[in-house]
């Protein structure tokens, strides 16, 4: 009799409603690098209206939405509470992005509107901001083995979310706001649990990440699995690289500026519309709140 | 039987208050600039001077817009939205000039403030006084907010809200809400046209006191029953309950109903009531409207121009013509469109041919895509994408595109662009080999590279963002492949 095939147990949660720049990227990321490996991967989605059983999921995903959709799925997250809590408390893997991230936590206070409750599994709590933060983030992380990652993506929040004392930050802002543009942490951690701002979709540009999830996953299914083999991440590594350099220029006016100069310097782009339209266009971002 | 209704022209608004000299100096001062700025930009070949010349006379006056437009007697008709903007301001255009309307529009996809600008200028005389009977608008969904008050629209489109461009806007819903301040503030001598399909579109500022008119497809055999993954909206605008759809059309447009509230997709005014695959690439497809129903040929391929063509059908019947279009007329202009540039535009590149597609969100990448995959044979693919005011700064929507169907039937793929990297790596978790991928930023040497690597007598399928899509087209231009854009 040939052994069962290794296979990861991923639960995928609202891939409808909680699925708004491109996090299911995510799910493709985790699924490639488990296909290139021979590591099987079996996905269970859950919209509103399911429970899945959490004790048979090594890895959940639960990814950002805008603030009507969050609001829809904070009602339905309060029904999945207690056996998600379970399944934490015994050491599933959980990636949490943006809404999702603030939905594990306590509540998320919009500017306006009423308060959204969160599950409380992060000891951490969002108030809603004037402005939005948007643009490119770098972040560092250590999760532990003592080698440092950068963490690359995108933010879009208005949210500002502080963490108490239960919880650790994922990483430390090296570009970008992070958590609230104040105190340089990014994203959240606890147990298993890692929650993050980035979008980008965040595991396909850190595949580090990724297969640090993938192996926490399969050590929560299986006692003594090994390191998972290294792939060829050449591709990954220059989206990675290149994400760190969009984090690492000069913001707002000088940003203009230097594009404007790069424009000039190569001449087989379209020259009209350069200087002027990225001036007047920054101005005619103001009213987008940022 | 007609499909405009013969009304005569309605200029909403005030009279024409004199102007102070002083006003007046600056205005005309402003309009020589901005004019000799078009015709430097024209002979230094710097581009087609469709938004130069309005950043120059701005910066003189400042008011600029605001006087050309309070002065003139043309209908301005403002058109926003996601997607579909250019060719139903194509249309409009055709529909004009099919019912004998002098029309004025700013061109070639310049629609951020200066590009507005730079066609008033364009249409006025030194004195500021406009000629055209018709000033056709096509103006981005973030810059509608100003541009809006400055030119008080007689009519208000607005085609769709995708997934576009999240980073300049926020979130979908902050743009919702600027478009409802610009029809809040339309009188109620306007009209705004609207895609009942929609439904955040639909919905938009159910109290405004203008004209509203309603159009879409209710034709049972063009949809599907299940939202495609790209589907931004289809919970209730209302009551956030999921929306059930008894078709769906294209990504959230459908014919849908909250089974909570009871919000449901208003009564069509412009309704497309059957579509059916024309020989050629397009469409053929039967208008209902209050004046009468009539079939007409789509030239240009995809459900996305069926709408295109409902909205620009609707928009003329708001327009309230000084003639009458007759159906005839109506199907003349609209069978002998063009694609505009770059949307999914045939190029004969000496032994081969170049089909250039302008994709900027999930829906309208899907929606040409989609029309690709049904030609026969491996398809030879160059997707560029950059990161530039106009095309935003986060790309993670490409992970939005079912990209993996693309893959299934590719023959060769070349990747360029400043965020190649971003794009290689969308394409290899879809399935693509990354040894067969070659990443070439540089556009131009990525373009014959890709050329070379298409076989004689074969296409070469491009997709590319704004500005990638312009610099490939102009590569094109300089081998008198096609012609300039701005003599479209």
């Amino acid at each position: 009799m040939t052994p069962a095939p290794i296979t990861v147990r991923i639960c995928y949660l609202y891939p409808r409603l909680l699925s708004v720049a491109g996090d299911r990227g995510n799910l493709f990321a985790l699924m490639q690098r488990c296909a290139w490996r021979g590591i099987r991967c079996s996905v269970t989605e859950a919209d509103v209206g399911v429970v899945p059983d959490f004790a048979q999921s090594d890895l959940i995903l639960l990814h950002g939405g805008q603030d009507r959709e969050m609001t829809a799925a904070a009602q339905d997250l309060a029904v999945k509470a207690g056996p998600l809590r379970e399944a934490i408390e015994a050491d599933a893997v959980v990636l949490a992005v943006c809404a999702g991230y603030q939905l594990l936590a306590r509540y998320y206070a919009p500017a306006q509107g009423p308060e959204i409750p969160g599950i409380g599994v992060l000891d951490a709590v969002t108030e809603g901001g004037a402005t939005r933060f948007i643009g490119h983030v770098a972040a560092e992380c250590d999760l532990g083995s003592g080698r440092r990652h950068k963490l690359a993506g995108f933010e879009n929040h208005s949210g500002r979310t502080y963490l108490g004392s239960g919880a650790g930050p994922l990483g430390r802002v090296l570009a970008g706001a992070g958590n609230n543009g104040e105190d340089g942490t990014e994203g959240a951690r606890y147990r298993e649990v890692y929650a993050t701002y980035l979008h980008g979709p965040v595991l396909p540009k850190n595949p580090w990440l990724a297969d640090h999830l993938l192996a926490q996953a399969l050590a929560h299914r299986y006692q003594d699995f090994g390191p998972l083999p290294p792939l060829t991440d050449q591709t990954e590594a220059r989206a990675h690289a290149a994400a760190l350099r969009l984090a690492g220029r000069p913001a707002g006016r000088w940003r203009a500026a230097t594009d404007a100069m790069s424009r000039i310097r190569r001449p087989s782009r379209v020259p009209a519309m350069a200087g002027g339209k990225a001036r007047i266009a920054d101005k005619e971002r103001g009213w987008t709140s940022r | 039987m007609r499909i405009i209704n013969s009304a005569p022209p309605a200029r909403s608004g005030e009279g024409r208050a004199p102007m102070p000299p002083a006003a007046w100096a600056r205005l005309a001062l402003a309009l020589a600039a901005g004019k000799a700025a078009g015709t430097a930009s024209k002979v230094l070949r710097a581009g087609g001077g469709t938004s130069f010349p309005g950043t120059v006379a701005r910066r003189i006056d400042p008011r600029v817009l605001q006087k050309v437009a309070a002065a003139s007697d043309a209908h301005t008709v403002v058109v926003t939205g996601s997607n579909g903007k250019t060719t139903t301001c194509r249309m409009l255009a055709a529909l004009g000039h099919a019912g004998g309307l002098r029309v004025t529009q700013n061109r070639a996809g310049s629609n951020l403030l200066q590009g507005v600008i730079s066609a008033a200028v364009r249409g006025t005389d030194l004195r500021g006084r406009m000629d055209a009977q018709l000033l056709l608008l096509e103006v981005d969904e973030g810059t509608v907010r100003l541009v809006a008050p400055e030119v008080r629209p007689d009519t208000f489109l607005v085609t769709n809200i995708f997934r576009d461009q999240l980073d300049r806007f926020g979130e979908l819903y902050s743009m919702a809400r600027g478009l409802e301040a610009v029809i809040e503030a339309l009188p109620p001598s306007a009209t705004v046209v609207l895609n009942g399909d929609d439904p955040l579109v639909a919905s938009l500022a159910p109290a405004a006191c203008a004209r509203r008119l309603y159009f879409g497809i209710q034709a049972d055999t063009a949809g599907t029953q299940v939202p495609e993954h790209a589907a931004d909206t289809i919970r209730c605008v209302r009551c956030q309950h999921p929306l059930s759809y008894r078709v769906v059309y294209l990504s959230h447009l459908g014919d849908y109903k909250c089974p909570e509230c009871g919000n449901a997709r208003p009564v069509l005014d412009v309704a497309i009531t059957a579509v059916r695959p024309s020989p050629g690439a397009g469409s053929e497809i039967t208008v209902e409207t209050p004046a009468g129903t009539f079939a007409l040929q789509v030239p240009l391929p995809g459900l996305h121009n069926v709408y295109n063509t409902a909205a620009a059908l609707a928009c003329g019947m708001a327009l309230s013509l000084p003639r009458p279009l007759e159906p005839a007329q109506a199907r003349h202009a609209i069978a002998s469109l063009r694609p505009a540039f770059g949307r999914l535009e045939q190029i004969r590149a000496g032994e081969r041919q170049v089909m250039l597609a302008f994709v900027k969100n999930p829906t309208s990448y899907n929606a040409t895509m989609r029309e690709v995959l049904q030609r026969p044979g491996r398809k030879h693919v160059l997707a560029a994408h950059s990161n530039t005011v106009v095309d935003g700064e986060d790309f993670a929507w490409l992970w939005d595109v079912d990209l993996e169907q693309l893959v299934r039937q590719l023959g060769s793929l070349t990747i360029s662009g400043t965020r190649a990297e971003e794009v290689a790596l969308r394409f290899k978790y879809a399935g693509a080999d990354p040894a067969v991928m070659q990443v070439i930023p540089d556009r131009a040497a990525a373009f014959d590279k890709a050329l070379t690597g298409t076989p004689p007598g074969e296409s070469l399928y491009i997709f590319a963002g704004y500005t990638p899509m312009r610099e490939l087209r102009s590569i094109m231009q300089r081998r008198a492949w096609v012609p300039p854009f701005w003599e479209e």
